[in-house]
């Protein structure tokens, strides 16, 4: 059994609760037992560090210094944005103890940082920690025929000196998942771009005209579906879709998973625990893909002289 | 007693901004043995040594001082000038009152002249004691020693051996012609690179002066200027030269197929092979991490078609010795691996291809005959995008230096595309053009008028596959926009980087090298050729990134250097070396094993006082010491002094502060 203190974080409580609930099935599966962090607070997410960066620092070092007091050394965060503030406080407070201590001196009544917590987002946890085999070995009902475009957003594994995780142009975590689920991911060359993130309150324009790129690339990478491993990715692929297939014409119908929800499913739980109706764009057409596997192209013959030359050489 | 003469230099602003030189020659007059004490502007000057000279006579001066610069810009100088008077020229100290008291305390102006008015205080201490020294003299090998045969090597080479100096040209590969015999054509006169190189290697294969040994290495380097001992290891190349004629039946029958790094892998080659057609010596070798029968004792074919009998699968490396004089090292340059450009799908993208590979297939005797093609599917590009910087000026990915030769090439290459493909299209995405040269800006001019190159300023962001296109988006900052350009093929102009060994041959000749592992010249300006070991000299990409004609001149520069070297029959050295005191010596040899040039021997003498018995004494080989210091250092006895740092001199500089 191993355990993982986990920071949920708003987001996990409303608007991608399906990635929540699924992550706990998925985890249960793979023997990992969550405990919250007591009391934990906003991570601050964007409006925190555009306003000051010590208060942006002071907001997740709260919640570093309050996983400090837990038995686990590593914190799971499900949000792409939490992960990325949490990881960047982490890496900054542990060159700066002096300013670390002026910071909790000053605002957080919890007591002091230590540095002795490390920072994963579930993929990472997922990846590193359980690894693909524990997780291949799990599987019960295999994906395959389903393929996929892995859509990992500008924050999983940026910046690179941060993060220190993963490629930060092309990534393959997430694909390697899929894969062991026995899914395809697809060459799909838009996996860090932007999806214009929280613009899509402020000038949703730009999040159609963004995120309608990245449905594009994947339907022309053969893709059925887009799986993703944040909040913010999710809702503006999914929930903006329909009003991007108004502004271009064009029909996408490309569903949107949290990489959680296919692992929940590849290890048998039923469809109705993984919150599909929480989806605007419907599952269904995409999940009727699992089994309809295509045959494989024809190996070409070789050549008898090339076979000749072959052995020769052997 | 003692009569020291003291010249204090304001080296322009650079001493007498920081350091109060009237003071400091206030106090340097206080000081009993001073007879003399004058400050000047620039001591260095001719007025300046006049002043030297003249006070060397008419104060009977018996050691000089001359507070100024390091020793090592102008002792020598200084030196000179105590000679021309008629005195010892090794009667003269300098005290470094710039580097180590102007230059680093310019904030501190009052301690900096302190610290000046006491470097000279030792200086004068010191001087009183020093001693008459002679220079001496060395014999010389006259035979050079050339490390790479590319365009540097052979230039080198030939010139050195033109002077009738004989030369040891040792290469790496089966054949010489380096990275130059890769290219198709040369800017910016579009000369055909092999038409230009063969006639040059084919004059060093049957030069007499030059012996050719390829497909070897350095493997030490022992010895002194004008005495160095090498050791080559000559690579076993399974083929006995001597009666192979060259003519190709064995590459032809060999069954083994590899990749062709002489083609950077474009198309295969033979386990047995020679790398190009026009090779020098146009003999094969066998590569034996791939031959089957030196891996696993099975084929033979080539032995089989070998009418002479030249394949002996049998030979070991060798390895060989020479005695000479001088060393050229010209190991070239690699390119840069694009790797870490995951943006530009590099490794991901079979169209995204390195600006040497492009260069290959332009080239006529390429593994596409003179056609690009696209790597995918064989296809002839339209659109071509070309990549500047691709690594060189980048400290997050790459290197932070410019590769000078980029921009060029580059240029070369939409050139040469469109005498390729002549409804094809090139467009260039740069971050400055630096195009100075003899007819080089009118050669970028050539491309993008006669050529219709498309120059885009700005970075590319991404590459990425629709179809079968390549996206290329990047920024044109002078328009200030995103644009996105469809691509059949990318070349990237990957950075030139120093040779992958060069650190360790430095390390083997004792030569200093930068963080990037390029050669280290003596001095970036004065000594650009020239190393800090005296008789190792650098030409070409092995001490910066050049292009040809610099390589060539900077190749030529060495052998005059070489020649200078082997004018006389013996050599001058520096008399500042060990000496024993064989009656405190112990024979502990201590000394012999910290000496680091292995210039220290034993040797047998009488006792004395009527003992028979012989006794064991260290000996110090003259030619070979440096004089650095560390026997004198380790000697339990103190029957070592070094010559110009003997002991007396040693503790009267610490007395005197």
């Amino acid at each position: 059994m191993k355990k993982l203190t986990y920071f949920p974080g708003c987001s996990a409580h409303g608007t991608s609760e399906e990635f929540d609930s699924t992550l706990k099935l998925v985890l249960k599966t793979l023997d990992v037992e969550l405990e919250d962090i007591p009391d934990w607070n906003c991570c601050g997410a964007t409006s925190a560090h555009v306003m000051t960066e010590n208060f942006a620092y002071a907001l997740p070092l709260r919640n570093l210094v309050l996983a400090e007091k837990l038995e686990n050394t590593t914190i799971g965060i499900a949000c792409a944005s939490c992960y990325q503030r949490m990881k960047v406080t982490k890496v900054h407070m542990d060159e700066k103890p002096e300013l670390a201590k002026m910071i909790t001196d000053k605002i957080v009544e919890e007591g002091q940082y230590h540095g002795n917590v490390d920072v994963k987002s579930m993929l990472q946890f997922c990846y590193e920690d359980i690894g693909l085999e524990t997780i291949k070995s799990k599987v019960t009902k295999s994906l395959a025929g389903l393929k996929v475009a892995c859509y990992y957003g500008c924050l999983l594994t940026r910046p690179k000196n941060i993060t220190k995780f993963d490629s930060p142009e092309y990534p393959v975590s997430m694909d390697k998942i899929v894969e062991a689920l026995g899914a395809k991911a697809t060459e799909f060359d838009y996996k860090t771009e932007c999806c214009g993130a929280s613009f899509s309150i402020s000038n949703t324009e730009v999040v159609l005209n963004l995120s309608g790129q990245i449905l594009e690339m994947a339907k022309e990478s053969g893709a059925h579906a887009i799986v993703v491993a944040c909040p913010l990715c999710q809702s503006n692929l999914d929930m903006r879709q329909p009003d991007i297939e108004k502004q271009s014409g064009k029909k996408y119908d490309i569903p949107i998973f949290y990489f959680t929800q296919l692992m929940a499913l590849a290890f048998g739980y039923p469809k109705e625990q993984l919150r599909f109706p929480k989806h605007i764009v419907p599952v269904e057409g995409a999940l009727s893909n699992i089994g309809k596997i295509e045959p494989e192209p024809e190996k070409i013959k070789k050549t008898k002289k090339a076979v000749e030359a072959e052995s020769e050489v052997e | 007693m003692a009569r020291v003469g003291v010249f204090v230099c304001f080296c322009g602003a650079n001493i007498a901004d920081f350091v109060d030189v009237p003071k400091v020659v206030e106090e340097t007059k206080k000081i009993k043995e001073v007879k003399y004490c004058i400050e000047y502007k620039y001591m260095c000057s001719d007025p300046g040594q006049g002043m030297i000279r003249n006070a060397i006579v008419e104060n009977r001066l018996t050691s000089v001082v001359v507070a100024a610069c390091s020793p090592r810009m102008h002792e020598k100088t200084f030196r000179k000038a105590l000679s021309d008077a008629g005195m010892n020229p090794y009667l003269l100290e300098v005290a470094n009152i710039r580097e180590h008291s102007s230059w680093v305390h310019q904030k501190e102006k009052k301690a900096a002249t302190e610290k000046a008015s006491d470097l000279i205080r030792m200086a004068v201490a010191k001087s009183i004691a020093n001693e008459q020294l002679h220079e001496i003299s060395v014999p010389v090998t006259k035979r050079a020693l050339v490390i790479g045969g590319g365009i540097a090597g052979i230039q080198a080479a030939l010139d050195i051996a033109d002077a009738r100096i004989p030369v040891t040209l040792v290469e790496r590969s089966p054949s010489i012609g380096g990275r130059m015999a890769q290219l198709d054509e040369t800017f910016p006169t579009l000369d055909c690179s092999q038409c230009i190189l063969t006639p040059k290697m084919v004059d060093v294969a049957s030069h007499p002066y030059i012996e050719l040994i390829p497909y070897s290495e350095v493997l030490e380097l022992d010895g002194y200027v004008g005495n160095y001992k090498v050791k080559i290891k000559k690579k076993a190349s399974y083929v006995d030269f001597s009666t192979c004629t060259g003519c190709g039946a064995c590459t032809q029958k060999c069954p083994v197929k590899i990749p062709n790094e002489f083609n950077m892998n474009i198309d295969k080659r033979k386990a047995i092979y020679s790398p190009f057609p026009q090779a020098v010596p146009n003999k094969p070798v066998i590569d034996a991490e791939h031959c089957t029968m030196l891996l696993k004792g099975k084929c033979g074919i080539c032995a089989k078609v070998c009418e002479k009998g030249s394949i002996n699968f049998k030979m070991v490396d060798e390895v060989i010795e020479r005695e000479i004089g001088a060393v050229v090292v010209a190991t070239g340059y690699d390119l840069w691996d694009p790797k870490p450009y995951e943006e530009y799908g590099v490794g991901r993208f079979k169209d995204v291809i390195t600006s040497l590979e492009f260069e290959r297939m332009v080239s006529a005797s390429g593994p596409t005959n003179g056609v690009p093609v696209r790597p995918s599917d064989g296809k002839v590009p339209k659109n071509v995008v070309f990549i500047k910087c691709i690594g060189s000026r980048d400290e997050a990915k790459g290197i932070e230096y410019c590769s000078k030769i980029c921009c060029m090439y580059t240029a070369k290459h939409a050139i040469l595309l469109h005498h390729k493909v002549h409804d094809s299209h090139a467009y260039i995405f740069y971050m400055d053009i630096r195009a100075a040269g003899k007819g080089y800006e009118e050669f970028v001019k050539r491309a993008q008028t006669e050529t219709a190159a498309t120059y885009l300023r700005g970075r590319v962001s991404k590459i990425y596959k629709k179809g079968e296109k390549l996206i290329v988006r990047g920024e044109d900052a002078q328009i200030g926009q995103v644009v996105e350009v469809e691509a059949d093929l990318v070349v990237l102009a990957t950075a030139i980087i120093p040779y992958k060994t060069n650190p360790e041959l430095a390390r083997l000749l004792g030569i200093s090298y930068d963080k990037y592992g390029y050669l280290s010249e003596a001095h970036p300006k004065l000594r650009p050729v020239e190393t800090a070991k005296a008789g190792i000299f650098l030409a070409g990409c092995t001490q910066a990134p050049k292009d040809i004609p610099d390589t060539v001149a900077q190749a030529s520069a060495c052998a005059a250097k070489v020649c200078g070297l082997f004018a006389g029959d013996t050599m001058k050295k520096d008399p500042m070396i060990s000496k024993v005191n064989i009656e405190y010596c112990s024979g502990c040899q201590n000394c012999v094993k910290v000496c680091p040039y292995q210039a220290i021997v034993t040797e047998e003498v009488p006792f004395g006082h009527g003992v028979k018995e012989m006794r064991t004494v260290a000996k110090i080989n003259e030619g070979v010491c440096q004089g650095c210091g560390s026997c004198v250092a380790i000697c339990r006895s103190m029957a070592i002094n070094l010559a110009g740092f003997t002991d007396p001199q040693i503790i009267n500089e610490i007395v005197s502060i």
